[in-house]
């Protein structure tokens, strides 16, 4: 079982951020956890549930939590939910939040043993353009404290294809973050939501992202040289070394069940999903009314195919052809053997020891790459989506 | 029931926009045959689609009792014309099975190709003619001068013209006692054989085919054995009646009278317009001349999105057929679309509003290609065959001679646009044959064009260079040779038959690098290189690349993402099923009516 909390304050909002998050106010935290404990407690009175293996405090910004607002919040969890014996224990934070170190002892003191820290770029400029409100020597010496305190696994999050960079920006960038030698990193491409300030000054012209070819450089000459470092590239936006995958995050690609807590914090459950209210007030509301589980999403057996299909192809792992066969009693390379051969003759798949899986160059086309295999499960008809699913949990 | 000498039968002839349908309205209103409660905008216009297109496909007639200002009892009898060029054979007949027709024109616009071309149409079935001046409640109406123009070139006269605006209803009681005052009543012996002309048919869902027709001599009445005189079928009648507006039975039509008849007809083809009814036992010794079998001029190729959806086409093609006798098709397989139908129609405007019911009435998901007009073709074996789809179009080396279908066409246009005018049938390959001044500032021009130029983008830069100031009527006259290749069109070396086009060949460079443009531009990048490239022959003359996608990715996606991000791929699954998948590459519905686009922006 993974657990997800989510933490929906940050001290100010990014201008290329969509995400539920809100300004913090002490008296909103002091509520927010008074709320988040009693949800903890109903939600595990509720169901049954299987020993953690992961509990992931993500943001919004988890670090601006107080280091007993964060003890409260773990003795909940610890108290109602059964722990696993290897626990992954991550917190994100932003530099900006992780100034003290006697504050990054307390974290690891209260469990954390995984840090994610929000670095997102090593150029002033760049922060400044995403309404970052750090610098990067506060996020290097962030990372450096970090170590300090103790924290032996570190994932850094950085965004490429940033507006005015070239590929040589990104690998420069790239080879002064492999040196600090985090265990863990996430590369994610600049995304210009709608209705965010990014997008505002997208649609003005004040910003111009890399041409689209300089973009897919980027991410393939990026990859490389992680892997060239000794990174895996294990999925689109993820690198890690070896046993420093996140199990928190293979656990949402590989179909695990998950408990999400806090506002917007959405479930999956036994072939069902729970979307959390987004709004925080509305949260509290329905934690303080007896905590109703939301009206859930029933994911039949074609939606948990496609599910599978989207998630495991973003992996580098890649899809067990023998899983699409326990689900749908048909062969893969013969349903989608045109598409297969497309993909093969220009590069963008690889298939071997019954996985298929997406070159880099596949993994950036991989929303066309889906959107294709959707269209042909419908061609292929209603019987790959109604037969009994699930035979390899 | 009226005798025949109040009967007056009569049409409307008037331009789109310049108040036929509206006047129609005003007249049932003032007869107080619809109530101002119970009417709806522009009766006569029944399918959604005429109300939408602001225009009359189908005609229609009503019955209409009036009282005149004498107080003596007439009945009026409406029959509404379609107002469109492709339909001027339907207009004929409708006219034909009229004594008279108002004529309306737009008092602030003037008189309009078709309306010409409608009122010589009238003249030559020697019908007497009112002429009302339209919206004269609009300031920039100008009757005197509308009447003048009217004198000029029609030679009518014009000293008892009618002002009206139908809009507000002024004047409207004026057309009607005019009706009755300067009409004549229909001739016709009520004891001669029957003889009545179909003006109109149509199949309904209940009462299966219903028949308008005008009975010029005799008697029919429930129970009669009728007989189509051009396929010589008998019927018995179960019902005849008149639309006042609603459907009413009546004991039986005579001569001059106008309205349905209803028999134990199946098909819409038993009930051609144009044909003559009779009685079986006692035929008429003379038919109604002019009779002829509708022939459709252009062809274009209708496909189902995905092969599922054959038979659900097929069914709506059906329906469509059942309720149009002019539209026509048959299947037919395309190497590049599968299994589909080629489909004929009287012109470009029949074409859009077919395509147009089959998506809306029948949600059927279809690509249609770009139309075809009939080529003759002379083999080099001497046969001599027609096609109406360019793929079907034997290799060079056996045709001896290629010969295309030519209208003559006649254009109004204000004299500020002459030149314009004469440059677009100048490109169009067109030929002078008259130019008039009907007046000062109007002229009439006069081509004789390749239909095959008029089906690309003729109608849209007519309009547009002339500001939508011009009109036109055109009709087919014969086929003649000319210098005609076939272009084809191949997509990553692949010939796609549905998208080669026949063309002269002086123009073939040209629009064969138009073509691959707008191909280029209209299909989406793929994942892979997409080769465009225009052929004649064995000849490249056009070479189009789209490079492939390269970045479509979601950057994150965790827990909370899943959901979202599968609705989005699977809403972007569904705007492919709008595609057609040839070999690999995903071609939409545009890129089909590439060639009729071009010339758009280049």
């Amino acid at each position: 079982m993974l657990l997800y909390i989510h933490v929906p304050f940050c001290r100010s909002k990014c201008r290329y951020c969509a995400f539920h998050s809100m300004v913090a106010s002490d008296a909103a935290l002091v509520l927010y956890v008074d709320h988040l404990v009693k949800e903890i407690q109903a939600r595990a009175k509720d169901r049954e549930f299987a020993a953690l293996e992961t509990l992931y405090m993500g943001g919004g910004t988890p670090s601006l939590l107080s280091p007993l607002q964060l003890e409260r919040i773990v003795g909940a969890v610890v108290e109602h939910f059964s722990l696993g014996p290897n626990l992954e224990f991550t917190m994100e934070g932003n530099p900006g939040s992780l100034r003290q170190k006697g504050y990054l002892q307390a974290i690891r003191r209260a469990g954390v043993n995984r840090l994610s820290i929000g670095m997102q770029s090593l150029d002033n400029d760049q922060l400044k353009l995403l309404g970052r409100t750090h610098t990067a020597s506060q996020a290097l010496s962030a990372y450096n404290r970090a170590r300090s305190a103790g924290f032996a696994n570190i994932s850094l999050d950085l965004i490429w294809g940033l507006p005015q960079t070239r590929v040589k920006d990104w690998l420069d960038q790239l080879k002064r973050v492999v040196k600090l030698g985090p265990e863990h990193i996430s590369c994610y491409g600049l995304t210009v939501e709608p209705d965010t300030p990014l997008e505002e000054q997208c649609l003005d012209n004040q910003v111009t992202l890399p041409l689209e070819g300089e973009q897919a450089k980027m991410f393939v000459h990026g990859a490389e040289l992680l892997e060239s470092e000794g990174y895996l590239h294990y999925e689109v936006a993820n690198f890690a070394r070896m046993g420093y995958l996140s199990r928190h995050n293979l656990g949402y690609w590989e179909g695990s069940d998950y408990l999400g807590l806090g506002p917007s914090a959405v479930s999956t459950l036994g072939g069902e999903r729970f979307a959390n209210p987004p709004d925080l007030d509305e949260w509290m509301a329905g934690v303080a009314g007896g905590n109703p589980w939301p009206e859930p999403e029933t994911l039949d057996a074609g939606t948990t195919l496609r599910e599978m299909l989207m998630l495991r192809l973003r992996t580098s792992r890649g899809l067990r052809l023998r899983d699409y066969r326990l689900r749908t009693e048909r062969d893969f390379m013969a349903d989608f053997a045109k598409i297969i051969e497309t993909l093969h003759h220009n590069h963008l798949i690889r298939i071997r020891d019954g996985y298929l899986r997406l070159t880099k160059e596949g993994m950036l086309v991989s929303n066309t790459i889906i959107e294709n295999i959707f269209a042909q499960l419908d061609l292929l008809g209603t019987d790959t989506a109604s037969s009994p699913a699930n035979h390899d949990k | 029931m009226a005798s025949q000498s109040n009967l007056r039968n009569f049409s409307i002839i008037a331009h789109i926009d310049h108040g036929k349908s509206t006047l129609a309205d005003r007249i049932l209103e003032i007869t107080g045959l619809v109530s101002e409660r119970d009417k709806r905008d522009q009766y006569l216009d029944r399918m959604e689609l005429e109300q939408e297109r602001g225009i009359t496909i189908k005609a229609q007639a009503v019955r209409i009792p009036y009282t005149s200002r004498s107080g003596e009892e007439y009945i009026l009898n409406l029959i509404d014309t379609p107002g469109h060029v492709d339909f001027s054979y339907e207009v004929s007949r409708s006219l034909a099975a009229c004594e008279g027709a108002l004529l309306v024109v737009d008092a602030t616009q003037g008189v309009e190709a078709q309306t010409l071309a409608n009122v010589f149409l009238a003249l030559d079935h020697d019908l007497e003619i009112i002429t009302i001046l339209n919206k004269i409640d609009l300031p920039s109406a100008d009757p005197d001068k509308v009447a003048q123009e009217i004198e000029e070139v029609i030679g009518l006269d014009q000293t008892d013209a009618l002002m009206a605006s139908a809009k507000t209803g002024e004047g409207v009681e004026d057309i009607l006692e005019a009706i009755v005052e300067t009409l004549p009543p229909p001739e016709g012996n009520p004891d001669a054989p029957l003889k009545a002309l179909i003006f109109d048919s149509w199949y309904d869902t209940y009462q299966g085919v219903v028949v308008m027709i005008r009975v010029i001599d005799g008697e029919i009445k429930k129970k009669s054995k009728i007989q189509m005189v051009s396929t010589g079928r008998t019927f018995e009648v179960t019902s005849v009646g008149a639309f006042s507006p609603e459907p009413v039975s009546m004991p039986s039509l005579s001569a001059g009278d106008v309205g349905f008849l209803f028999a134990t007809m199946k098909d819409l083809d038993d009930a051609r317009v144009g044909d003559t009814v009779t009685l079986a036992e006692n035929p008429t010794p003379d038919p109604f001349p002019g009779f002829k079998t509708i022939k459709p001029m252009v062809f274009c190729g209708l496909y189902p999105t995905e092969p599922a959806h054959y038979e659900p086409l097929k069914a709506a093609l059906e329906k469509l057929q059942l309720n149009d006798a002019a539209f026509s098709f048959e299947a037919e397989t395309s190497q590049a679309l599968g299994f589909g139908f080629r489909a004929g129609f009287l012109g470009l405007l029949h074409m859009e509003i077919i395509q147009e019911r089959l998506e809306r009435e029948f949600q059927a998901q279809l690509i249609a290609t770009a139309p075809s007009v009939v080529y003759k073709v002379t083999s080099t074996s001497g046969e001599v065959f027609e096609i109406d789809n360019p793929a079907k179009l034997p290799p060079p080396g056996e045709i001896a001679e290629l010969a295309e279908p030519f209208v003559r066409m006649e254009i109004h246009t204000p004299n500020d646009y002459v030149g314009s005018v004469f440059q677009l049938c100048e490109d169009k390959r067109g030929i002078q044959q008259d130019v008039r001044y009907l007046t000062s500032t109007r002229v009439i021009i006069t081509y004789e064009l390749p239909f095959a130029e008029i089906v690309y983008d003729f109608f849209d830069r007519l309009k547009s260079m002339t500001r939508g100031y011009a009109s036109l009527d055109y009709e087919i006259i014969d086929h003649r040779p000319a210098d005609l290749v076939k272009l084809d069109i191949m997509i990553n070396s692949d010939p796609v038959d549905a998208l080669s086009t026949i063309v002269h060949r002086e123009n073939a460079y040209h629009h064969g690098r138009a073509v691959a443009l707008k191909l280029k531009r209209s299909i989406p990048r793929q994942l892979f290189e997409v080769v465009i490239q225009a052929a004649i022959g064995q000849k490249i003359i056009a070479r189009e690349r789209n490079s492939p996608l390269r970045k479509n990715v979601t950057a994150k996606c965790y827990g909370g993402d899943i959901t979202r991000k599968r609705k989005l791929l699977e809403k972007q699954k569904e705007g492919k099923k709008r595609m057609k998948r040839m070999g690999n590459v995903e071609i939409p519905q545009e890129a089909f009516l590439a060639a009729l686009k071009v010339g758009d922006d280049d």
